[in-house]
């Protein structure tokens, strides 16, 4: 008898798509025209993106069902997971067809290493076994620290690679150690079992040691303080595209696995590093930025202020209640639409080589590209948390859920630091809007219009932003089942 | 007791060789205390029960791998390294940092041990071929992709870019 | 029968001529884009009168009337829906943004003819009454707090709009960050009011509300929930300490002024307390505060507004000014007076802008007052309905201003709400200052009156630009038909605008007061009888005293604006050596107010430079110190990866370690001191 069955499968046919997706790309790419061309491929990598939304679609039909010996679950919290990754990649991926032309990127390797990154990402969100965890995390990992690497004649990107490389090692080992004193400390390395044992109460205190190691691991991978100090250099180095997918997808499933170790497995004593990681991020995140002129590093602290944010919610749940894990939930989502777009933005912007990448570069951009100005204006909006965007609402869940949580100094900095946040990013829109860009008239300066697979992933990032803003109560409603899911 | 005494022994001779790796400038001296690290993890496993583990553990790293690298060092014929900039952080702020990571795991560890206790987790070949091929299948499987990506990642990084 | 008043039409007309102009109004004439950008505010006017019509017919025990439009966010058990919520408070804000806003829409298609993004101007100017209807019209505090924010949005879009002007942009990232200020606290107030009533509905909170008592004790939950709405409502509407923002946004055209930040979107904030009611009402100490906020904003922007030279800026500190006036009418619990006084000033300072917008574009951009002079003659439509409004918001009877603001006077005076905190000196300081505020507010707009239109002509022909180079500079000339229309409508409900109240003393009935006391009277019967903020109900003698001590009042403020007069006469047109001497004499004093107390250098360098600093310190000695010597040294963009790591300096990878591992120590070291207890 076959003891792995149909529905095991199912469990993991998001990744088993993805995978077959990215074999076939590189199985391609050799019959793809010399010279010609190498937009098929990616094409094909959007196609893998799709399949595997279709297929999250699928088992979204049958919620909370374990496969492969308990190794994954899926549930409303995988599927929202899985669904928000499968459209980051979809939307970067549709961003990088003109970009990997333009740069003269390897694109086999590009759209395969992207594919196969989702895996691991996928895999981090559905997992409930550390070790499937920690392979997961290596996979998502180890593909975007070559992704990073990925413009070759740029110094900075592969410089970018390795400071991600050696200190993600860093990072990767402590989470590591983690696992195997949990592991000591429990006898189990299955957070579902984890979990009742811990809540039961009288566990060895070896735990403590394993769950802040493990923190100091996730905190490197969300980016949040003090574990963040790689974020502008290596955002700054690598591609932008590659960005706009690193900075929302492996993040998010970063985020899925905290919440998983930090609430499935009811682990004890991290409200305290969570609620100053979240304090020092926000603050140090938006400081970072105030004074950036580039603005690939500008976005770079802006993200490690919303990890700020993000984390502000972690602190705000409590056992039992659904409110704070669920604003994180649909953080996750509305951080990853307006960030994904704003990236995108700049890599459409950056030209041969990412050279337009100052944001005295964006001057006059309102009159060159209208509608790119628009988008990446009403993005930033979004960004510093005006209504009827997307990052409105997840603020002011997170926010609200906070403040329900008493967390009234936590609260009120999280609005300061919101309040300061706003001067950089409009800062941008002014340049946009009302300054005129001195070569303005000169030929081919930024002139190249926007292509239609750009178009379309912009218009999605915006339209997505939007949605969440004007309407969140759909996504919301999913944020709050995942929770409870994630509870059970 | 004779355990514990082997144990402290091949720790210490492993920590020792892993700071004469960081210590060493030469590449090939670096790469034969490795080989050292390897040998004494192989018999602190050993020591645990863990036969098969620690079977692997010298055919794969301290053979295979570590071949590789030598062979590697050798035919690049690599020099002595250079020794980079210090950084004020990383002495002021890392190294005491590291030091008390290390004394605070240590400080724990010695007051609770792990429930579980040694001869729990008989690392024999069944049991681990139980294991790897039944309930850790997927996780098994997954490293696949694992090492798909680390092998396009040294081809993509590797390659001399043509102009 | 049920009457449905289709409320929804009237904040969808002005988007849609919003996204019509902004998406289509490139390649449409002037003309069209004129039509489309007065012709949907104008519909949205029309159905406001309608609804209006309809309002008062409907039976009692349906007002509030509530539109349920779509629902909007549920979590848990707190649920906030996109509907409209129409009583006699938003019904009167409605009319005069939908009627004012109309007028100033009418003004702009003449004043912004040769302009260049017309159909710009007007797509954000039907955005804002977007917004702005959104926020009136809003049935819970979230959907008025995303008309809130559009209203910055759109302000701050319409500042700008003199686009590559660095002082205009300047400003408008100016009034966006101070109104952040304010949002920090609405939004607090907010997730305060969803933590204890678990709602933002207004009809669900208020009567959630209505079972708690009056907080005289102390500072109790309501206050501290007042206090946050408060704050917000001090950035809206420019009140101390962050009216900062108000006079700079002058940079903005003249009808933006007269819309946005006179008579619609700076009075949110007013909207807002009136709104929110019954909570102040149980809080005397959050009263006392927005009373007290209020009457010194008051006194204080007027000393600005007679030291100013710049006709636009001196009406920015009136607007303050009176807003202030406001406030404190909120503030003594005489919100019906308030409300009456946002009116009334809708009407005169919308009037006062768009007539400085016709000097302005008479003298072909000119703002300073100091060359301005004698145009009486030359533009005599401006100069006799600017002389409408400057006698209303001086307070002469029986113009508009004389009635609301001799209301708030006399509230102030007479009321006992803040007895709670303050003894009867409170009130005769708050009266005191106001007053002495009414008599500045009379000197300093007739000194604007008598520089401007009285004297001799001291521009000159120098060209002044500015105010676009479309007009050739010749001698100045008298406004279009287009822009006089709504300067002559304005001028009339200036002067009859304030008949809707006339008090009783004064042999009226007070109808305006009346028309909302269902609104105000809800939370006024928290206070216990014969201390009602709405309506004193003495005895028929004391009455008869009441009623004398109201005229006595009255007589005082009217003299204190004839003796402002008197100043202004004297000093600008009697005997024009006096300014120049009587400055001399003060000196520093008068530098000091001249340049508005110093206060834009005070938070400059108590706010702005700390946090430029600590930035500059990160950015400089950290992130650029780090960054160059890497950067830089590996910049000879070098193809191989070999090559480029070679050069690479790796101490900041070092230095990055360093970092990750002094967290990690701490985080580890916690956690097993945690588990070690």
């Amino acid at each position: 008898m076959n003891p792995i069955t149909n529905t095991d499968y199912v469990t993991i046919l998001p990744e088993l798509v993805l995978a077959a997706f990215g074999l076939i790309v590189m199985l391609v790419e050799p019959f793809v025209t010399k010279g010609g061309s190498r937009k098929p491929l990616g094409y094909l990598a959007c196609l893998g993106a799709l399949a595997s939304l279709a297929a999250t679609w699928y088992q979204a039909g049958s919620p909370y069902t374990q496969g492969f010996f308990k190794m994954v679950l899926v549930d409303h919290f995988s599927v929202f997971f899985h669904v928000v990754i499968a459209l980051v990649l979809f939307v970067a991926l549709l961003g990088s067809l003109d970009y990997v032309e333009r740069q003269h990127i390897r694109a086999g390797e590009f759209y395969a290493l992207m594919l196969f990154g989702a895996v691991g990402m996928d895999l981090m969100s559905s997992a409930t076994e550390l070790v499937l965890i920690f392979i997961a995390l290596e996979i998502s990992s180890i593909s975007t620290y070559i992704l990073a690497g990925m413009r070759r004649r740029v110094a900075i990107s592969a410089e970018a690679s390795l400071k991600y490389f050696l200190l993600g090692s860093f990072a990767t080992g402590f989470f590591l150690y983690g696992v195997s004193l949990m592991f000591g400390a429990t006898g189990t390395t299955s957070i579902l079992a984890i979990g009742p044992q811990l809540h039961a109460g009288g566990f060895n205190p070896l735990v403590f040691a394993a769950v802040a190691l493990m923190f100091v691991g996730l905190g490197f991978k969300i980016a949040s303080a003090p574990f963040h100090v790689w974020t502008p250099d290596v955002y700054e180095g690598a591609p932008a595209p590659v960005v706009a997918f690193m900075s929302t997808a492996p993040k998010a499933a970063a985020f899925a696995v905290l919440l998983r170790v930090l609430f499935a497995a009811w682990t004890p004593g991290w409200f305290w590093p969570v609620w100053i990681s979240a304090a020092l991020s926000m603050t140090l995140g938006n400081i970072g930025a105030l004074r950036q002129t580039n603005i690939k590093r500008m976005l770079a602290y802006s993200s490690i202020a919303h990890a700020g944010y993000l984390l502000v919610a972690f602190a705000a749940s409590k056992a039992a209640d659904t409110a704070g894990i669920s604003a994180a939930i649909f953080y996750t989502a509305a951080y990853a639409a307006m960030n994904v777009g704003a990236f995108l933005v700049i890599s459409h912007l950056a030209g041969e080589g990412e050279r337009f990448v100052a944001i005295d570069d964006y001057a006059g951009l309102s009159r060159r590209q209208p509608a790119v100005a628009a988008s990446l204006a009403l993005l930033l909006l979004s960004l510093i948390g005006i209504p009827a965007t997307g990052g409105f609402f997840a603020k002011f869940y997170v926010f609200s859920a906070a403040l329900q949580a008493n967390l009234v100094g936590l609260t009120i900095l999280g609005l300061i630091n919101s309040g300061i946040a706003a001067y950089y990013y409009l800062r941008v829109i002014v340049v946009m809007y009302m300054r005129e860009h001195p070569a303005e008239h000169e030929h081919g300066h930024g002139a190249e219009r926007i292509t239609i697979p750009e178009g379309v992933a912009l218009t999605l990032s915006v339209l997505a932003t939007l949605y969440l803003g004007i309407m969140p109560n759909r996504v919301l409603q999913l944020a709050i089942e995942a929770a409870k899911d994630l509870l059970r | 007791m004779m355990h514990t005494v082997l144990f402290i022994i091949f720790a210490v001779v492993c920590v020792a060789a892993a700071i004469n790796l960081l210590a060493q400038r030469h590449p090939i001296n670096s790469a034969l205390s490795l080989i050292v690290v390897m040998g004494s993890l192989a018999l602190l496993y050993l020591l645990l029960g863990a036969e098969f583990v620690a079977a692997v553990q010298i055919i794969i790293y301290a053979g295979a791998i570590m071949v590789l690298f030598v062979f590697t060092i050798m035919l690049l014929n690599a020099g002595e390294e250079e020794l980079s900039k210090s950084s004020r952080v990383a002495i002021v702020f890392g190294v005491p940092a590291v030091a008390v990571i290390v004394a605070a795991l240590a400080y724990i560890l010695s007051r609770g041990a792990g429930t579980a206790a040694l001869g729990d987790f008989i690392g024999g070949p069944k049991e681990i071929g139980r294991l790897l091929f039944r309930d850790f299948l997927l996780p098994f499987e997954v490293t696949s992709v694992l090492i798909l990506i680390a092998i396009m990642g040294a081809v993509v990084l590797a390659r001399r870019e043509e102009r | 029968m049920t009457t449905n008043l289709h409320l929804w039409l009237i904040p969808l007309l002005p988007l849609a001529g919003a996204a019509l102009n902004g998406l289509l109004g490139r390649g449409l004439s002037k003309r069209a884009v004129a039509i489309i950008g007065v012709g949907f505010p104008g519909a949205a006017f029309a159905w406001a009168l309608v609804v209006a019509s309809r309002f008062v017919a409907l039976p009692f025990e349906r007002i509030p009337y509530t539109e349920y439009i779509l629902p909007w966010i549920a979590a848990g058990s707190f649920q906030a829906n996109i509907a409209f919520y129409l009583d006699q408070l938003s019904l009167v804000m409605l009319l005069v943004v939908t009627g004012v806003g109309l007028l100033i829409h009418v003004y702009s298609v003449g004043y912004m003819e040769h302009e260049g993004g017309y159909y710009r101007f007007f797509a954000y100017l039907n955005l804002f009454m977007f917004f702005m209807l959104m926020l009136i019209l809003a049935d819970n505090y979230l959907l008025m707090f995303v008309g809130w924010e559009g209203v910055g949005l759109a302000s701050y879009l319409l500042i700008g709009f003199f686009f590559l002007k660095q002082s205009a942009a300047n400003a408008g990232k100016k009034a966006f960050i101070v109104n952040r200020v304010g949002d920090f606290g609405f939004l607090l107030g907010m997730f305060l009011l969803i933590r204890h009533f678990d709602s933002l509905n207004f009809a669900d909170v208020f009567k959630a509300v209505s079972h708690y008592p009056v907080e005289t004790a102390g500072a109790g939950l309501l206050t501290a929930i007042s206090l946050l709405l408060m704050v917000g409502a001090t950035g809206k509407s420019a009140q101390l300490p962050l009216y900062v923002w108000l006079p700079d946004a002058m940079e903005g055209p003249t009808p933006v002024s007269a819309l946005i930040h006179a008579a619609t979107m700076v009075t949110a904030g007013i909207y807002m307390i009136a709104r929110s009611n019954p909570l102040f009402s149980r809080s005397p100490i959050a009263l006392t505060v927005v009373a007290v906020i209020g009457c010194l904003t008051a006194i204080f922007a007027a000393t600005i507004g007679m030291t100013q030279t710049d006709i636009k800026r001196v009406l920015a500190y009136s607007t303050i000014s009176q807003l202030g006036y406001m406030f404190m009418a909120c503030g003594v619990a005489a919100y019906s007076a308030g409300i009456f006084h946002l009116m009334t000033h809708a009407f005169f300072k919308a009037l006062l802008f768009l007539c400085a917008g016709s000097v302005i574009h008479a003298l072909s951009g000119e703002q300073d007052m100091r060359r301005m002079g004698g145009l009486r003659k030359q533009i005599p439509w401006t100069f006799w309905t600017m002389t409408a409004g400057t006698f209303a918001i001086a307070g002469f009877p029986p113009l508009a201003g004389f009635f609301s603001k001799d209301e708030i006077l006399w509230k102030a005076w007479s009321t006992t709400a803040l007895r709670s905190v303050a003894g009867p000196a409170l009130n005769y300081t708050l009266w005191t200052l106001a007053l002495l505020t009414a008599g500045l507010t009379s000197f300093y707009m007739f000194r604007l009156w008598f520089l401007t239109f009285f004297g001799e002509f001291r521009g000159g022909s120098a060209d002044a630009h500015g105010h676009g180079d479309a007009h050739a500079s010749h001698s100045p000339h008298e406004s279009p038909g287009i822009m006089l229309g709504p300067l002559v409508l304005l001028a009339i409900l200036s002067v009859f605008g304030g008949w809707a109240g006339v008090p009783h003393a004064l042999g009226g009935s007070n109808r305006f007061d009346q028309f909302l006391a269902p609104v105000i009277q809800s939370s006024s019967e928290a206070m216990s009888a014969g201390q009602r903020a709405g309506e004193p109900q003495p005895e028929a003698a004391e009455e008869h005293a009441e009623r004398n001590a109201e005229l006595a009042l009255t007589a005082a403020s009217v003299g204190v604006a004839a003796i402002g007069f008197g100043f202004a006469w004297l000093f600008y047109f009697k005997r024009r050596d006096l300014p120049a001497r009587v400055t001399a004499v003060l000196g520093g004093i008068y530098d000091t107010v001249r340049d508005k107390y110093y206060v834009d250098e005070l938070y400059h360098a108590l706010f702005v430079r700390p946090i430029v600093g600590i930035s500059n310190f990160f950015w400089r000695d950290i992130d650029v110190g780090v960054i160059d010597a890497t950067v830089n040294g590996a910049a000879h963009a070098s193809q191989d990866v070999s090559d480029s790591l070679r050069r690479m300096q790796s101490g900041n990878i070092r230095s990055y370690a360093g970092w990750i591992a002094t967290g990690a120590a701490l985080v580890i070291v916690y956690m097993i001191w945690l588990g070690a207890r």
